[in-house]
C-alpha cells in the first residue's frame, strides 16, 4: 500500500482563486488509486518539517495576508522550504506561492522585500494586472496524444524573471505568462513547480497532476512501477473545451 | 453663466434620459443602464446637483444587497413614503442615474423625495461622496470576483473612502462581520449594528472560515464564540480587543428553519418580536435584521414591522419559484462562494426528491475567472445525495462544473451536461416527479438567460416592472 503526505502550507491565508482545489485534486487522484493521502495544513506558528511530507503545495494570497504571515515565513519556515526544494521533494508553488519561493519583490516604490530565496527568480510590481485565461504549452507533458497543453487562469500584478539554473514550466500559448514580455510562463527547479495558472490548475490538467503524484512516489518508493490510467473523459472535455475556445 | 451651463446640461440629459428609456422600453429592452450612462456623460454633476433634493438610503456589500433593498422597499411602503429604486442589479453609476432621473420631472423637480439606492462597492466609493446618502447600509464582505473587485480589504476601504465624507450620514452595519463591522469604528457617524445572537444557530457544517481569519487591525487570529457562516460570527481579537459590537437589533432565536422559511426572534430596542420569514436561509435572516434597522429608524411599530417582513417576497432571481408543468421550479443566483455555501446549506433542508442544475458562465457580470468553484463546499452535497435524482451541468462553463462535481464525490454517470436552456428545462421535468422541486442554481448572466427562456415559456413577468 503507498501512502502520500501532502503539506498544505498557509491554507488560511494563502488561499484565493480555488487553490485548495489543487489539494483535492491531488488527493482524489491518490485515492481513485488506492493510494493513501493524509493531508497536514500547516500555517503561522505552527513547525515546518518538511522531511515528512511527499508533497508540499503553496497557494497566493491577498495583499493584506502576505504581509501577516511574513514574519512566520521568514523566520521559521525559510529554512525548511530551502532545503525541501533543494532535497528535491515535490512542491507545487502558485501566483503568490511562486514570488515568495524568489529572492525578493520589489515594490511599486522601489523597495526590495526579501523572499524566501529558494529558487532564483525574483518579482517586480507592474503598471497593471496580468488578468485572463492562461494557456500554456509544457515540454515534459508532451506525449503521442497529449500535446502538453495547459489551461487555467491568471491574476498577477508581479512580472517574474527567472535567473540561471531555473527552467521556465512553459511556453505561453495564450495570455500574459511571467511577465508578459518573455512568453514563458511558470518555473521550474528541481522537483519544485511554480506557475501563475490557478483556476483550477490540477482539476482540469489531471496529466500535470499525475505527474506529481508520479515524482512523489517516484522519491518515496524507488521501485514504483507507475500510476494506473483513470477515468478522465470529464476532465480532458473540459480542458480540450477550454483549450480551443481560448487558442482559436 | 457657469452655472446656467450646468442647468442647461441638466435638462439636456434630462430629456435625452427620459426619451431613451421610452425608446428602449417600447422596443422591449431593460434600458436600465445606457441611458443613465450618457446622461452622466452629458453631465457629470448630475449626482451632486441632486442629493439634497432627495433622502437618499443607499445599500452596499457583498451579498444580500437586492435582497435587502427589497425589504427596505417594503418598510418604506408600509411607512407610506414614495419612493425611486434601482431594479434589477442595475447598480451602477449608470444605472443609478438612470434611477434619479426617472424621478425628476421634465423641469429638473422630484417628484418623490426619497430614493432606495443599491450600490455595487467599487462604485460606491465615488457616488456616495456626491449622493450624501442619509443612511447607508453595508451587508457585508466576502470575496466575490476577484478579476473585478481585486482583493476584499480593496473592496473594504472602496467603502470605507465613499462613507469618509459624510459625517451625518446614518450607518447600518453587519456586527457579525468583522470587515463590516471596522466601518463603525472611530468615525463620527451614528452606528446601528445588526446581528445574530451568541449561539443562535447550530454550527454544523460550518465551512472554514477563509476570507478574514485575522485581526483588521493587529493581524492576530481572531478567536470565536459562535461562528454562523463564512467569517461571520462572535469574533474577538486576543491581542487589540477588537471584538464584535453590540448589536442593536439582533436575532436571539430561531425557532424554525427549514427549506421554505425561518421563524426567528428579533430583539429591537424598543421589545421583542417573533417574526416568520418567507425567505429561507441564514443569510436572508440578515438582510432581515438589516431591513428591520430601516423600519425602526422609519418609527414602525412592531406590528408594521412583522407585517412587512412576513409579507416580503423574494426579489430578481435570488430566489424565485414558479410553477412549471406541475413542479416547484426554484431559482437562486449564485454568484461568489458565501453565498453559494448558503445556498447548498439551504438544500440540505431539502426533504423530498429534487433535480438540480448549475448554470455558469463567465462573461464580465459573473466574473471571468471562475475558479472560486473550488472554494464552494459541493462536498456537502452527498449529505442529500440520495435525495438529488439527476445533477445537470449547463453555461459556458458546464465542463468546469461537471468536474468540479466530481471532485466533490458525486458519481459522474450522474453528471449531465446540457449547454441547451430549452433541452435543459425539459430535460429536468422528466428526470423529476410530479410536485418535486427542480433547482436552477445560475451565476448572473446564466440567469437573465434563463428568465428570458422562461418568459418566452413560462410567461414570466419582466424583472424590470
Ligand atoms: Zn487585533
Amino acid at each position: 500500500m503507498y501512502e502520500l503526505n501532502i503539506c498544505h502550507l498557509y491554507p488560511d491565508l494563502l488561499n484565493l482563486y480555488g487553490d485548495r482545489g489543487n489539494i483535492i485534486s491531488l488527493s482524489k487522484r491518490c485515492q481513485w488509486r488506492d493510494i493513501e493521502v493524509n493531508v497536514q495544513n500547516i500555517s503561522i506558528g505552527d513547525t515546518f518539517c518538511y522531511d515528512g511530507y511527499d508533497i508540499i503545495f503553496m497557494g497566493g494570497g491577498q495583499d493584506y495576508e502576505q504581509t501577516i504571515l511574513q514574519d512566520d515565513l521568514m523566520n521559521n519556515k525559510r529554512k525548511g522550504i530551502i532545503e525541501a526544494v533543494e532535497s528535491g521533494k515535490v512542491f507545487l508553488a502558485i501566483c503568490g506561492g511562486f514570488q515568495l519561493l524568489g529572492k525578493y519583490y520589489r515594490t511599486h516604490t522601489g523597495k526590495d522585500i526579501e523572499c524566501i530565496g529558494a529558487l532564483n527568480l525574483w518579482t517586480h510590481a507592474g503598471e497593471t494586472r496580468l488578468i485572463g485565461n492562461l494557456v500554456f504549452q509544457v515540454d515534459f507533458l508532451k506525449t503521442q496524444n497529449h500535446n502538453g497543453y495547459v489551461v487555467g487562469f491568471e491574476n498577477h500584478a508581479g512580472k517574474s524573471y527567472l535567473g540561471e539554473g531555473v527552467k521556465p514550466l512553459g511556453k505561453v500559448i495564450k495570455g500574459f505568462g511571467n511577465n508578459g514580455e518573455d512568453g514563458f510562463e511558470g518555473a521550474v527547479y528541481k522537483n519544485t513547480f511554480c506557475t501563475y495558472s490557478h483556476g483550477s490548475l490540477l482539476p482540469k490538467n489531471p496529466a500535470l497532476a499525475d505527474h506529481l503524484i508520479m515524482l512523489a512516489l517516484l522519491n518515496k518508493y524507488p521501485d514504483f512501477q507507475g500510476l494506473a490510467p483513470l477515468d478522465d473523459e470529464l476532465e480532458n472535455l473540459t480542458r480540450n473545451t477550454l483549450i480551443k475556445r481560448f487558442t482559436e | 453663466m457657469k452655472k446656467f451651463i450646468v442647468k442647461f446640461r441638466i435638462g439636456v440629459s434630462i430629456i435625452m434620459t427620459k426619451f431613451l428609456v421610452f425608446v428602449l422600453r417600447l422596443m422591449g429592452r431593460g434600458g436600465t443602464s445606457l441611458p443613465g450612462k450618457i446622461a452622466l456623460k452629458i453631465c457629470p454633476e448630475l449626482f451632486s446637483e441632486f442629493s439634497d433634493r432627495f433622502r437618499i438610503i443607499m445599500i452596499t456589500g457583498t451579498n444580500g444587497k437586492t435582497t435587502t433593498s427589497r425589504i427596505v422597499a417594503g418598510m418604506l411602503d408600509q411607512a407610506g413614503i414614495k419612493y425611486v429604486t434601482n431594479k434589477s442589479g442595475a447598480n451602477l453609476s449608470s444605472g443609478i442615474a438612470t434611477t434619479i432621473v426617472s424621478a425628476l420631472s421634465l423641469f429638473g423637480k422630484p417628484l418623490v423625495r426619497t430614493a432606495l439606492l443599491e450600490t455595487d462597492e467599487a462604485a460606491f466609493k465615488t457616488i456616495a461622496p456626491m449622493l450624501k446618502p442619509e443612511l447607508v447600509i453595508v451587508t457585508n464582505f466576502f470575496r466575490d470576483q476577484l478579476d473585478r473587485f481585486g482583493e476584499l480589504y480593496t473592496t473594504l476601504s472602496n467603502v470605507r473612502e465613499g462613507i469618509k465624507g459624510s459625517p451625518d450620514t446614518k450607518l447600518i452595519l453587519n456586527a457579525d462581520d468583522s470587515l463590516c463591522a471596522s466601518l463603525g469604528r472611530d468615525v463620527p457617524n451614528q452606528v446601528i449594528y445588526f446581528g445574530l445572537g451568541d449561539k443562535v444557530y447550530p454550527d454544523e457544517y460550518i465551512e472554514a472560515n477563509t476570507d478574514a481569519a485575522f485581526c483588521i487591525n493587529c493581524k492576530s487570529r481572531y478567536n470565536y464564540h459562535s461562528s454562523f457562516f463564512g467569517h461571520l460570527g462572535h469574533f474577538q481579537c486576543p491581542s487589540c480587543g477588537y471584538e464584535r459590537p453590540h448589536a442593536q437589533i439582533e436575532c436571539t432565536q430561531i425557532l424554525e428553519y427549514d427549506n421554505l422559511s425561518s421563524t426567528i426572534e428579533i430583539q429591537m430596542p424598543s421589545g421583542k418580536i417573533t417574526v416568520k420569514l418567507a425567505l429561507p436561509g441564514l443569510y436572508n435572516i440578515y438582510n432581515a435584521l438589516a431591513g428591520a434597522a430601516i423600519g425602526r429608524i422609519l418609527d414602525l411599530d412592531e406590528n408594521e414591522l412583522t407585517h412587512v417582513l412576513e409579507g416580503f417576497e423574494c426579489g430578481f432571481g435570488r430566489m424565485e419559484s414558479l410553477d412549471v408543468e406541475g413542479r416547484n421550479l426554484r431559482l437562486i443566483l449564485v454568484k461568489n462562494p458565501t453565498g453559494f455555501n448558503q445556498v447548498l446549506r439551504y438544500l440540505l433542508t431539502q426533504n423530498d426528491n429534487c433535480v438540480l442544475a448549475f448554470i455558469i458562465n463567465d462573461k464580465l457580470a459573473d466574473g471571468t475567472d471562475i475558479s472560486w468553484l473550488w472554494d464552494v463546499d459541493f462536498e456537502i452535497l452527498s449529505f442529500i445525495a440520495n435525495k438529488i435524482r439527476k445533477f445537470f451541468v449547463s453555461g459556458i462553463r458546464a465542463e468546469d462544473m461537471a468536474v468540479r462535481l466530481k471532485y466533490a464525490g458525486i458519481q459522474h454517470e450522474n453528471i449531465f451536461i446540457e449547454h441547451d436552456s430549452e433541452k435543459l428545462i425539459s430535460k429536468m421535468i422528466e428526470a423529476s416527479g410530479e410536485k418535486e422541486t427542480l433547482y436552477i442554481l445560475p451565476t448572473y448572466t446564466a440567469m437573465l438567460d434563463i428568465r428570458k427562456n422562461f418568459k418566452e415559456r413560462f410567461n414570466l413577468k419582466e424583472f424590470w416592472e
